[in-house]
């Protein structure tokens, strides 16, 4: 028997990708020339190169992070496809006949359910499913999708009560709906109003509140105790507040969300005065409290513009360890791991290069901003909005445009 | 001149375990120092024989009323009478006991069995003239609130308050101590709950979840090991006045911006 003859110029042929680009491409299994050739896109190794080019004179400067665009033009970037799974719209789940019912009483404080009221929904659903009952929802009225948050029946309280600090009302309304519901349990979040009210809920109804759950199931629940020391569990009692961060968010689900009768409760006449705002000096804030901190480095050197920025936007003045020695800023205004953890929601850099203690001071921070000379500074790698320019030049524009926008 | 009642509880120090001053009931004496003199009346409940009740007196206060019980009575109802009997203006506790339940839910009961308002969270007192008082409440983030209550009230008192001044040793041995024996009953709810000693817990992971649930693999091996990146935009060498704009429209985003 004798092999066929292979005839490897006729191979070759049928291997030629059809292309305009400079060079010959061959795949590595013979084409079908019908079937069109493989999905993935192939990389253009100098396409990228060119792409990530920020400046080729007074010397070359690559950025790899795939963040820089021709200056000084701006584009979010998109969102990386790798993880996003299909939605797949959960089927709607409606309970009739509850066996008993879950209360989750909810903040939606300024008009917004926080991370925690989530969690206390979830919490109430854990309980609910486990005894065949259904969560009834109560909380500010709101243009909230409540089915998609895993409540059966929903009992709006005024809408006011969102914004306005009234607990005894709140609490007289909540008695009133427990009196006429008898819920198996009742949750409430343990955060500063939420807490108030639940306790003052128990001191009315004369029931024991099983405060701060930190772990939960349907058997069994438990709290931290003894400064910190003990845990007390018990099985789950009437009414609980849920630390933050106890319990996971509830997935994708569809509940009815029927809408109860809101209570009527014969409002008591209120033994605490309306209360005001006050206005407070960012500056003598803790550094670990503050919301919104202007932060400076080794890169300013204009210390009347840094004061003078802090104070037009009401921002917590603080620095990095090289501020603070070269005593620019008090210690306590230090940022760092040799300072203080700071969980501020907006964090405006100046001149600071990002060493890692500097950045593990900053790691628990929504938003940074970063303004440096130096692109390849940590610190603008881990910045949402990241600004290569003199801190000197920036600072008394941005004082300036606040001023025009405060005063025009 | 206003008459103040103080709750002061024994605190446990959080690395060797001892008894000490419970940090917020501490600051509510301090509070109490601070206000006009009148009449002060300061209680415990428990054991009369706490070191740490040296170190309230310390401060300056010249008597303490204890409340004798044992570990595990519910001190409730024997406050409310001897606070019923004293009839002050003002009932300053701490918002947190340190070492005991620790719930904050003893002040509550305490100022509905009297019938009091309560004020939860104080870190300033001042008194006006008509027998009112401004408080101002700590809130979150540094924020403070301010509002007016008529006597008699209860106030807790929040972290954030003025720290208390240090225990001197001639006036905590100058003090006095009076022991009033009361009836408590057996704190039942207490009793009906298991106690372990605590243990930290892996913190909850909710990382990269569409719809909140916890997301991939992939995304919280990402999340443990990864330094945090910004998800973000740069701005090459742009003038100062368009860096300052682009600044200013972020922050305004974030709703950052005094308005
Ligand atoms: C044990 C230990 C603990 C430490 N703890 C801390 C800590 O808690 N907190 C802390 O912050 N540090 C800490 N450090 C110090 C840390 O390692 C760094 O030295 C420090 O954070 C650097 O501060 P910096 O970024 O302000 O200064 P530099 O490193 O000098 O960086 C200055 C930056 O400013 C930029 N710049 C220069 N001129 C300008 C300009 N005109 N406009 C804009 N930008 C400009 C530069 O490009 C540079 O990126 C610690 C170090 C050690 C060893
Ligand atoms: N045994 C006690 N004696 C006096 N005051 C107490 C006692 N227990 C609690 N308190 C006060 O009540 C506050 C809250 O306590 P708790 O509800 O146990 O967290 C404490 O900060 C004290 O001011």
């Amino acid at each position: 028997m004798t092999a066929r003859r292979r005839d490897p110029r006729a191979e070759r042929a049928t291997r030629v990708v059809p292309s305009d680009g400079p060079r010959l491409r061959l795949a590595l299994t013979a084409l079908d020339s019908a079937a069109p050739v493989s999905v993935r896109p192939r990389r253009d190794p100098r396409a990228r190169r060119a792409d990530a080019t920020v400046q080729t004179a007074p010397r070359l400067r690559l950025d790899w992070t795939g963040k820089t665009l021709a200056a000084p033009v701006t584009v979010p970037l998109a969102a990386s496809g790798r993880g996003v799974r299909a939605a797949v719209e959960p089927v709607l789940r409606v309970i009739d006949a509850p066996a008993c019912l879950v209360f989750a009483v909810l903040d939606r404080a300024d008009g917004a359910l926080s991370a925690l009221d989530r969690q206390v929904m979830a919490a109430a659903r854990l309980l609910a499913d486990a005894l065949d009952g259904a969560v009834v929802a109560l909380a500010p009225d709101g243009p909230e999708d409540w089915g998609a948050l895993g409540a059966d029946r929903v009992l709006p309280l005024p809408a006011a009560w969102s914004h306005e600090h009234a607990p005894e009302s709140r609490t007289a309304a909540i008695h009133a709906a427990i009196a006429r519901l008898s819920p198996v349990h009742a949750l409430f979040p343990e955060s500063q109003d939420g807490g108030d009210v639940a306790r003052r809920v128990a001191a009315m109804a004369g029931e024991r509140l099983f405060a701060g759950v930190e772990s939960l199931s349907a058997q069994r629940v438990t709290r931290r105790a003894g400064g910190g020391a003990r845990e007390l569990s018990c099985a789950p009692p009437r009414l609980m507040s849920i630390a933050a961060d106890a319990v996971a968010p509830l997935g994708p689900v569809r509940h009815e969300a029927r809408l109860l009768d809101p209570v009527t409760a014969e409002v008591p006449t209120p033994t605490l005065g309306p209360t005001r705002r006050l206005a407070v000096d960012p500056d003598g804030v803790g550094l670990n409290e503050a919301d919104f901190i202007l932060s400076a480095g080794n890169g300013v050197t204009d210390w009347a513009a840094f004061a003078e920025l802090g104070r037009a936007l009401g921002a917590t003045r603080a620095g990095s360890r090289v501020v603070c020695d070269a005593g620019h800023l008090p210690r306590d205004r230090q940022v760092g791991a040799s300072g203080t953890v700071v969980s501020a929601r907006g964090y405006l850099a100046f001149g600071i290069a990002g060493a890692p203690q500097h950045l593990q001071g900053i790691g628990g921070v929504g938003h940074v901003i970063a303004i440096n000379t130096d692109l390849h500074a940590a610190m603008i790698k881990r910045a949402d909005l990241a600004i290569i320019a003199d801190a000197q030049a920036v600072m008394p524009a941005l004082i300036r445009l606040m001023r025009e926008r405060t005063h025009g | 001149m206003v008459d103040v009642a103080v709750l002061l509880s024994v605190g446990r120090h959080p690395v060797s375990g001892r008894a000490r001053r419970a940090p917020t009931d501490a600051r509510a004496l301090e509070l109490a120092l601070s206000l006009p003199p009148g009449r002060r009346t300061a209680l415990h409940a428990g054991s009369p024989d706490s070191p740490a009740l040296r170190d309230y007196l310390g401060m300056g206060l010249a008597e303490l009323t204890v409340l004798p019980m044992a570990e595990g009575r519910d001190p409730t109802d024997a406050l409310v009478a001897r606070l019923r009997a004293a009839a002050p203006a003002i009932v300053l506790t701490g918002n947190r006991a340190e070492g005991g339940e620790d719930s904050g839910t003893l002040p509550y009961s305490l100022a509905h069995a009297l019938g009091w308002a309560i004020v939860p969270d104080v870190v300033a007192l001042t008194l006006n003239e008509d027998g009112s008082a401004e408080l101002v409440q700590a809130l979150a983030r540094g924020q403070r609130r301010a509002l007016r209550v008529a006597v008699p009230f209860v106030a807790t008192i929040h972290p954030a308050a003025p720290a208390p001044r240090p225990s001197a040793f001639g006036p905590a041995r100058r003090g006095r101590i009076t022991v009033e024996p009361v009836d408590a009953p057996v704190d039942t709810a207490l009793a009906a709950c298991a106690v372990r000693p605590w243990r930290d817990r892996p913190k909850r992971l909710t990382v990269g979840a569409p719809g909140g649930g916890s997301g991939g693999a992939l995304d919280r091996l990402r999340a443990a090991t990864e330094a945090k990146a910004g998800q973000g935009r740069l701005l090459v060498g742009p003038t100062p006045d368009e860096a300052a704009r682009a600044i200013y429209d972020c922050l305004q985003e974030q709703g950052m911006l005094p308005r």
